[in-house]
């Protein structure tokens, strides 16, 4: 258990590219943290300087109040979880697990029992004595995981483990990380490119893009309160509706103009955008899909149906508006009739609207949210 | 055309090809046929009925293997002795060498390393007839020219083919297996020993299996370093199997020719699959 400290840690590779600007970042002792971004964004390549695996070009990583930048990775009290596994193929579950011990000189008795401990726990007990190529993409995740839990390190890395996986077994192992993190309770750093491994397991996410910290926080902050556009299209599935409109100021109020439409925005939002003193202006508004709602005929704003997918719970409809623009709209089927349901086929003309107090609002310049 | 007649056509054009497959089976067979058949024959009859069966008054038997293994002062043993030493030194030392700079060149991607890399693939074009004189010149001032050093020659020589070999299989082991060994606890020379070396099995047995067929029958090499007269490998005692006046008993020549092939034929046999498998894994995810 300990606490990391990245200050102002830099990636220059020799080709002059940065892949890393100035990062800097406290994870507190215990916390399971998150580097989440698009492929090319810096997630993994901060975690390989925390590992020791990534020479570091500028700043300083410490780990327990302990500069480590200059330690090999074995000296720096870390575990670490690969995206390929990264088993030895030539050696049994066992003494894959086993290996760091043995080379600690740990004593026979003491492996046993701490990879016994650890099988028990990832349920891979039956398979202790096969080879890793005789084992499914979970179970070998499984024996990673039991590689890296006996190490009793003082911070858990783990890079992407879980993208290599279907579906299916992604949600089941995501549930099992929650539980081990749980009863190993030690420092987690955990990089995924899926905005959902992100928000389930983190304690703070840190959304990366283009080498640059977009934002730092707990998964409510960033899903509510999106520092800036990216944030707000990255988190989220389906992504945020995003609208080029005008922010209109009237009489103390605001409203948005959306595709001809004027909704007024709410009590609280209202008054966040009036205390940073904003009159009217253009602005991109961001509505989540999941608060656009159909209104009634010739009410809202109007829309063409393009795409309709069917999620079980909910449709995911994909709109176009008069002028081209395209919004994703999510209605739970449970509110819906069967005559309405068959109804929104390709092609049919339907009507939405979302309400003030959901709004998210854009610099279309900066792209920077107006009330941060 | 109608499906009868291009399945026929097809059928012709199979039986051409197994035709012309066996024509070419039976070219390479045949010198190996024809020392098996001579290597049981009277030596006055190798010359006049070279593919004839050994049988009645041209059966010899296995005077010639006797022959062959007591003909002059140098005995025979001696020369298997000095081809089983230097052939299994010679390619213990290009395994263990030449994996260790594969690795070192496949993961290390600086400027020197391309040089290397490149100088043994150039190493592999130029034939050894351009090199024999200067090379037994320089064997013999470095004291290269007995049977425990030649292996070092041989290490050079060796080195080109099985770098590109290795080189290519070590590109496809994930970087991420030696990464996650650097964390567990291993220096360089660990993460090759423990880590490294068990993956490159298949790759080192196809090498081993090359590098054994050609020492074991190189003759040239040891022929132009070691002093003959003291130490002999297998191909150079063959050579030697001469009567007085020069004469040359072929019967007895075939015999030990037989003799020193059926190692290899073996050894081949058992490791055939390896070498596919190697080969196809260097080439194929390099």
């Amino acid at each position: 258990m300990a606490s990391v400290k990245l200050t102002n840690v830099q990636k220059v590779y020799d080709n002059h590219v940065i892949a890393v600007h100035d990062f800097n970042l406290d994870i507190k002792d215990k916390e399971f943290i998150v580097f989440v971004g698009p492929s090319g964004c810096g997630k993994s390549t901060t975690l390989r300087m925390v590992a020791g695996l990534e020479d570091i070009s500028g700043g300083t990583v410490e780990i327990d109040g302990e500069v480590v930048n200059d330690l090999q990775p074995k000296d720096r009290g870390i575990a670490m979880v690969f995206q390929n596994y990264a088993l030895y193929p030539h050696m049994s579950v066992y003494d894959n697990i086993a290996f760091s011990l043995r080379l600690q000189k740990v004593p026979e008795d003491v492996i046993f029992e701490k990879v016994t401990n650890a099988a028990e726990i990832l349920g891979i007990t039956d398979y202790l004595m096969r080879k890793p190529r005789a084992l499914s993409g979970g179970q070998r995740q499984r024996v990673a995981i039991g590689r890296a839990m006996v190490r009793d390190s003082k911070v858990f890395l783990m890079d992407e483990p879980l993208s290599n996986l279907d579906a299916k077994l992604r949600n089941q192992m995501r549930a099992e990380i929650i539980l081990l993190r749980q009863k190993l309770n030690t420092t987690f750093i955990y990089v995924t490119h899926d905005q959902t491994e992100a928000m389930t397991l983190g304690d703070r996410i840190v959304i990366m893009k283009d080498g640059f910290i977009q934002q730092v926080g707990t998964p409510t902050e960033v899903f509510e309160m999106p520092k800036n556009l990216f944030v707000a299209e990255f988190i989220g599935a389906p992504k945020m509706n995003i609208m080029r409109t005008e922010l209109v100021k009237e009489g103390g109020k605001y409203y948005v103009t959306p595709f001809g439409s004027k909704i007024e925005v709410d009590g609280a939002k209202g008054q966040a955008l009036a205390a940073k003193g904003y009159g009217s202006r253009s602005i991109d508004l961001g509505v989540r899909p999941e608060h656009i709602v159909l209104a009634k005929k010739g009410e809202g704003i109007p829309c063409t149906l393009e795409v309709n997918e069917m999620m079980g719970s909910e449709l995911h409809l994909h709109v176009f508006t008069e002028d081209g623009t395209r919004l994703i709209v999510r209605v739970p089927t449970i509110g819906l009739e069967q005559d309405e349901r068959e109804n929104l086929v390709q092609g049919h003309r339907l009507f939405v609207t979302f309400e003030g107090k959901v709004m998210h609002f854009f610099d279309p310049e900066s792209g920077e949210n107006l009330l941060n | 055309m109608t499906k009868q007649d291009s399945l026929a056509a097809e059928r012709r054009r199979k039986t051409i090809m197994s035709v012309v497959l066996a024509a070419i089976c039976i070219i390479y067979v045949l010198p190996v046929l024809s020392v098996v058949i001579n290597s049981f024959k009277v030596n006055t009859f190798v010359k006049t009925d070279t593919f004839a069966l050994p049988t009645g008054e041209m059966w010899a038997g296995f005077s010639n293997f006797i022959k062959g293994m007591t003909f002059g002062n140098y005995p025979f043993w001696k020369s298997v002795a000095f081809s089983a030493l230097i052939t299994v030194a010679s390619t213990a030392l290009i395994l263990l060498f030449t994996s260790m700079a594969a690795w070192y060149i496949a993961r290390v991607n600086s400027f020197s390393c391309k040089l290397i890399y490149y100088l043994c693939v150039f190493s592999m074009v130029v034939p050894f007839q351009m090199v024999m004189f200067t090379l037994s010149k320089t064997a013999d001032s470095l004291h290269l020219n007995t049977p425990w050093t030649i292996p070092i020659v041989y290490l050079g020589f060796g080195a080109g083919l099985s770098i590109f070999m290795f080189v290519g299989f070590v590109k496809s082991i994930p970087l991420e297996i030696e990464e996650a060994a650097s964390i567990d606890g291993c220096g360089p020379v660990r993460t090759y020993f423990s880590v490294v070396f068990p993956m490159l099995k298949p790759t080192m047995i196809s090498v081993g299996i090359l590098e054994i067929m050609w020492i074991w029958n190189d003759y040239l090499l040891p022929y132009l370093v070691l002093d003959i007269n003291e130490y002999r490998t297998i191909p150079i005692h063959i050579q030697y199997l001469k009567g007085s006046y020069g004469t040359v008993d072929l019967g007895a020549t075939m015999a030990l020719i037989l003799l020193s092939i059926i190692p290899v034929i073996i050894f081949y046999l058992i490791c055939q699959k390896h070498i596919i498998k190697g080969v196809a894994a260097g080439a194929v995810k390099g």
